[in-house]
C-alpha cells in the first residue's frame, strides 16, 4: 500500500511537472500571442492581458521545475491549484458567453486549437492530480499539530 | 487554536507561495519590461512587423527608422472613431472578406498589398483615418498592413486588435455572403 501511494505520488508529480514546464516554456516563448489568447476571453482590460502574459508562464515554469525536482511540493501545488481554479472559471465564463476561442492553455496559435469545453475537462484532470499530489505528499510529511 | 490555516506549516507554505509569485513576477517583468512599457504607454506591440518593407515606388524603407507603428485601439474606441469618419480596412484575404466582414469595411489583403496599394491610394486620401483589422489578437496581418500604410504616407493609421472575432462576439453588424 505504501509502495502504491509512493508510485502514485511520483507519477502525479512528474506528469504535472511535464505539463506545466511545457506550458510555461511555450507561453514564455511568445508572450504577445499568449496575451492575445488571454484577451480573447474578454475579461481583463487591454494592457493587463500583457501583464498577466508576462508573469504567468514563469509561475507555471517555476512550479513545474519544483515538482520535477521534488522540492517545495506543497507551495508549488497550491499555486497551481489556485491557477487551475482561475483557468476553470475563465473557461466556464467563455462557455457561458458562447465564445468560440482557443483556450490558450499551451502553444499560442496552435494548428489544432482546443475548445474551452475540452480544456475544462483537461483542467479537471489536472485538479485531480494536484489534489492527489498534495494529499500523498501530506501523508509522507504530515503537518505538525499546533 | 488548532485551525489548519494558522498552523506553522501552513504559514510557511503561504510564505513560500508568496515568494514563488514574487520571483515569477520579477523574472517575467524583467524579461518583458519593454513590451509592458509599450503597452501601458499606449503604444503598439507590433508583433510580426518585418524590419524593412518595399513601398509601391520600390524603395526599401526600414520600419525602425520611421517608427511606423499603428496605434492599437479597442472595441470601445471604435464607435467614436467610425462616427468621426474613420474607415475600416480588412487585412484578410479577399475570399475571407467576401464571406463576412465588419460592416462598412474595405478589403486590402496584406498578402496582395503590393498589387493593390496604388489603386487604394487613388481611392483613399492620405489624411483619411484608417483602422486595420484581421482575425483577432493572434493575427499579425492588421499590424503589418498598418505599418505598410504608414510607409505609403497615410497619416492616421490605427489597428483594431480584437478584429472580426471580438466584433462578432459583441453582436456588431457584419456584411458578406454568410450574412
Amino acid at each position: 500500500m505504501k509502495l502504491l501511494r509512493k508510485t502514485v505520488y511520483h507519477i502525479s508529480r512528474l506528469v504535472l511537472a511535464a505539463v506545466f514546464i511545457y506550458a510555461g516554456v511555450v507561453k514564455a516563448n511568445d508572450v504577445v500571442d499568449f496575451a492575445g489568447q488571454i484577451a480573447n476571453y474578454q475579461i481583463l482590460p487591454y494592457a493587463w492581458n500583457y501583464l498577466i502574459a508576462s508573469i504567468l508562464p514563469y509561475l507555471e515554469l517555476l512550479c513545474g521545475i519544483l515538482l520535477l525536482l521534488n522540492m517545495r511540493i506543497r507551495p508549488a501545488v497550491l499555486v497551481l491549484f489556485v491557477l487551475n481554479i482561475i483557468f476553470m472559471l475563465a473557461l466556464s465564463s467563455a462557455i457561458i458567453r458562447g465564445l468560440d476561442i482557443d483556450c490558450g492553455c499551451f502553444k499560442p496559435g496552435a494548428a489544432n486549437p482546443t475548445s474551452p469545453l475540452t480544456a475544462l475537462w483537461r483542467d479537471v484532470g489536472l485538479l485531480v492530480l494536484l489534489v492527489a499530489t498534495w494529499v500523498l505528499r501530506d501523508l509522507r510529511h504530515p503537518m505538525e499539530a499546533d | 487554536m488548532n485551525s489548519l490555516f494558522l498552523s506553522p506549516s501552513m504559514r510557511r507554505i503561504f510564505l513560500e507561495v508568496l515568494i514563488l509569485c514574487v520571483l515569477s513576477a520579477t523574472v517575467g517583468l524583467s524579461l518583458n519590461f519593454k513590451l509592458i512599457f509599450r503597452v501601458f504607454s499606449g503604444k503598439s506591440v507590433a508583433p510580426a512587423v518585418s524590419n524593412s518593407a518595399e513601398t509601391s515606388e520600390g524603395t526599401i524603407v526600414a520600419a525602425d527608422a520611421i517608427d511606423a507603428f499603428p496605434i492599437p485601439i479597442e472595441l470601445v474606441d471604435l464607435d467614436e472613431l467610425l462616427s468621426a469618419g474613420a474607415l475600416l480596412i480588412d487585412a484578410r484575404s479577399f475570399h475571407s472578406y467576401q464571406q463576412e466582414h465588419l460592416a462598412g469595411a474595405l478589403s486590402l489583403p496584406f498578402a496582395d498589398f503590393a498589387n493593390q496599394i496604388e489603386k487604394f491610394k487613388q481611392l483613399i486620401p492620405v489624411d483619411q483615418t484608417l483602422i486595420t483589422y484581421c482575425s483577432g489578437y493572434g493575427c499579425p496581418d492588421s499590424f503589418d498592413l498598418g505599418v505598410r500604410l504608414i510607409q505609403e504616407g497615410y497619416l492616421d493609421v490605427l489597428v483594431y486588435e480584437g478584429g472580426l472575432p471580438e466584433w462578432k462576439d459583441a453582436g456588431r453588424a457584419l456584411e458578406g455572403a454568410n450574412q
